[in-house]
């Protein structure tokens, strides 16, 4: 078979014969996008084994975990690299995103992809709250009853939105079956195939900054452009050295994965009785996942309705239209915390840094 | 080599140790141990640490009962806070996990099928303690409220907790207990009894000393403690040299005398004081005989026994009736103690009262059945009380009257006042009545 040398391959596609020395830099992107998607391909890798034990019943949930956890041949082994590829990915992905949104990678042409990232980035909450769910013990079932009566505020549709997601009036055996096929297909697959889009776009774009490849600050106000040609006089690093350079960086991250695996166990707390559950939870002092925790300290102070709701849309929509409404400079000029991009930069920082706050607020204040 | 390289070689040695790792921590899980009792049809895999644990009771055999129906918890979990995380009666960290515990009882052993049912089918077991004098200490309250002018009578009115009782059998029954608190205006006595005194009935926790070791609850009595609190079985999760752990996890109607003692014998209280006056004569020398120990430990100065109340077990003679209740509220435990001399020793013109169990059902065979040191069968003919209990072990062999000590077996052929110089006549049956010939004199020898 001949091959097509027109065409090159997805992996090629990735890994062009070469890209400039400076978009390969570790200290330029820290390789946050790349482990996140190696991050994201684990979980499919250690998700699926999971399948075959767990089983998304009311009684049999809590049951089928610690089969996993206990019972099952390196299930505990499984379930710590789910756990933690799954934290790891939401704090590399939220890098990820404060990487770009700094070095101001997000402008054109790359606004589109800058969406499908973001868009990518919630999903994967989302799959990390349903997973969190489907541990199905009193600690994840008082972020679940917390998390549907706040859909239920959502205004007109909320009850509607409430028994999509519950399966019914009340939470039962059909919640775990919906939380479970969102986790395992609804949402998981949608994520892959953003993902793959997304890095595709990566080169498709230009590259990770498309930054003039002159490179001098003189040249920042011209039009940039797809088929602006590629001076060839600045270093550029082979294919070769990329993906070594990644295979550094994968080996890395799952030396760091494994470790946490080993060494630091998956939580798990008592399991849940539907007839008791709901009222051992509300008294659980922290219901919701790490990663909610800023959502649940709001939550204490403010309208379901307002902090569940109008902050969170709020919060989504001033991200996903940053380089509209934050940074409408056509440059491309994809240098960290460059002058054009200022505003976006703030609006950014200032609401890591309120997430980051709110977290801590709720953790120890 | 060049800087990937290395790095890649560095990595791929840290990744590979970390396997190595991952497989050494496999290879150090506990081989589970499962079962799936019947009651419940769910698995547990408790016995995967707690291998080697006693069965509980012939009557709740493991295969049946399994762990989690009675303590509760988490038997799936392997890890020992979480699979503790839920158990009834406290957790295992804070070494009081008693299901039998009065605040959990209904729950780990009540249920009409099992010992919350009622006086027809002599279910009724929780609510018999739960009213008892032993469990509402109601007596001592109700003498220390009329003793300080709180109350015009000895009637009990008040329990460490609040009771009731819809179905009243005696004369002497009350229809409920309000919770003691003493008054605002309450002498100063009474305000020490109720901080200081409170130790003294099944439901709460001992003083955590020696020769006061004992759990709350049915395991007040029915689970063994020895003197110095070390479990002497075989689970390997239990410290043995921990004080205040049960002898094992058996519970048992052979209750000895040690077992009563850690309340009813470790020191006596002043009334005048209200104080608690613990026996500083405890344990013995090491060199005393096990029968001079036993004398020791029935020692209390002030008291007289003539043989029988001292070689004997307390329960050779202190029914399941007196002892757990009759299900009525009392002011006194004894408007329920009933058991005299006369009840084994008969009186001067007549024997004990005699019958002969013809029913393969009567309760003499069940209670029987429950203990190891004595059996009665269809057709022996044993010791009845005028409430109606029968000693089972108290049997009539057409000659002579034999007990067996439901604790230890022993054989003693029961002395009766008819035919012998005993001149007791029917009302004297009060002990003191029989020390005046038949005190037994102790020297506590070595």
């Amino acid at each position: 078979m001949i091959p097509n040398m027109s065409r090159p391959n997805f992996f090629e596609h990735l890994h062009p014969p070469t890209i400039p020395a400076r978009e390969a830099r570790f200290r330029y992107t820290f390789g946050l996008g790349g482990m996140s998607l190696l991050l994201f391909l684990s979980l499919v890798v250690t998700g699926v084994p999971l399948m075959f034990v767990y089983v998304p019943t009311a009684v049999s949930a809590g049951e089928a975990i610690r089969t996993i956890t206990y019972v099952a041949p390196y299930g505990w082994l499984l379930r710590n690299l789910h756990y933690w590829a799954a934290v790891l990915l939401v704090l590399m992905g939220s890098l990820h995103l404060l990487r770009v949104a700094l070095s101001g990678s997000y402008k054109p042409p790359r606004r589109f992809n800058w969406l499908l990232g973001l868009i990518a980035l919630l999903f994967s909450l989302l799959l990390s709250f349903s997973g969190y769910v489907l541990r199905w013990d009193v600690d994840t079932f008082g972020a679940l009853t917390v998390g549907a009566n706040i859909v239920r505020q959502t205004p007109l549709v909320g009850n509607w939105l409430y028994e999509l997601l519950v399966g019914g009036p009340l939470i039962s055996d059909v919640t775990v079956v919906r939380f479970y096929t969102w986790h395992t297909l609804g949402l998981s697959a949608p994520v892959l195939l953003l993902l793959g889009w997304h890095a595709f776009r990566v080169r498709r774009d230009g590259g990770i900054s498309h930054k003039n490849e002159i490179g001098d600050e003189r040249l920042q106000n011209t039009q940039p452009s797809i088929s602006t040609p590629r001076s060839s006089h600045l270093p550029r690093i082979s294919r070769r050295e990329l993906v070594q350079r990644e295979g550094v960086a994968m080996l890395a991250l799952l030396c760091l994965l494994l470790g946490l695996a080993l060494f630091v166990d998956a939580p798990l707390a008592p399991q849940v009785d539907l007839v008791t559950g709901p009222a051992k939870a509300v008294t659980a002092s922290i219901a919701a996942p790490w990663f909610f925790l800023w959502l649940q300290a709001l939550l204490r102070h403010l309208p379901p309705v307002v902090a569940g709701i109008i902050i969170p849309l709020a919060v989504i929509m001033a991200l996903a239209l940053l380089p509209w409404l934050w940074d409408r400079s056509e440059t491309g000029t994809a240098v960290w915390l460059n002058r054009e991009g200022r505003l976006a930069q703030i609006v950014v920082l200032l609401i890591t840094a309120g997430i980051v706050f709110l977290t801590a607020w709720e953790l120890w204040g | 080599m060049s800087r990937n390289q290395a790095a890649t070689a560095v990595l791929g040695f840290l990744l590979l140790l970390l396997t190595i790792g991952a497989v050494v921590r496999q290879s150090r899980q506990p081989a589970i141990v499962q079962i799936t009792p019947t009651l419940t049809g769910r698995p547990e895999l408790c016995l995967t640490c707690h291998q080697g644990i006693e069965e509980i009771s012939a009557s709740h055999p493991q295969e049946a009962f399994g762990c989690v129906l009675c303590h509760g918890g988490d038997g799936l979990a392997l890890d020992a806070d979480l699979a503790h995380a839920a158990l009834r009666g406290g957790s295992a960290a804070e070494t009081t996990g008693n299901p039998s515990d009065l605040a959990v009882v209904e729950e780990s052993c009540g249920g009409s099928a099992c010992h919350g049912g009622t006086a027809e089918n002599g279910r009724d077991h929780i609510h018999r303690v739960l009213t008892s004098v032993q469990a509402t200490y109601a007596g001592a309250i109700a003498q220390v409220n009329y003793a300080f002018g709180q109350q015009p009578d000895a009637t009990a009115r008040w329990g460490v907790f609040a009771v009731q009782d819809d179905v009243i059998t005696t004369n002497t029954g009350v229809p409920f207990l309000a919770e003691f608190s003493p008054g605002p205006n309450a002498p100063e006595a009474v305000h020490v009894f109720d901080q200081d005194c409170q130790l003294c009935h099944v439901t709460a926790v001992p003083l955590a000393q020696p020769y006061f070791f004992r759990a709350t609850g049915c395991a007040a009595c029915h689970m063994v403690y020895e003197n110095d609190g070390l479990y002497r079985g075989g689970d390997p999760t239990i410290a043995k040299d921990e004080p205040g752990h049960a002898r094992s996890h058996q519970l048992t109607t052979a209750i000895p005398y040690y077992q009563c003692n850690h309340c009813h014998n470790r020191g006596n209280y002043s009334l005048r004081q209200m104080t608690f006056l613990e026996r500083d004569d405890l344990p013995g020398p090491h060199s005393l005989s096990a029968q001079a120990q036993r004398e020791l430990d029935y020692y209390q100065p002030i008291a007289q026994f003539t043989l029988c109340e001292w070689e004997l077990d307390c329960v050779d003679c202190h029914t399941n009736g007196e002892v757990m209740g009759d299900g009525d509220i009392h002011s006194s435990q004894r408007e329920i103690q009933y058991i005299q001399c006369q009840t084994c020793h008969g009186t001067l013109t007549a024997l004990p009262l005699l019958t002969t169990i013809d029913d393969p059902e009567h309760p003499a065979i069940i209670s029987a059945n429950l203990n190891p040191n004595y059996s009665v069968t269809v057709g022996d003919t044993v010791i009845a009380t005028a409430q109606g209990e029968t000693f089972g072990w108290v049997q009539w062999d057409g000659k002579r009257l034999m007990e067996t000590g439901k604790v230890d077996g022993r054989l003693y052929e029961v002395p009766l006042i008819m035919g012998s110089a005993c001149q007791q006549q029917p009302d004297e049956q009060e002990s003191h009545y029989c020390h005046e010939c038949h005190a037994y004199e102790r020297e506590i020898r070595d």
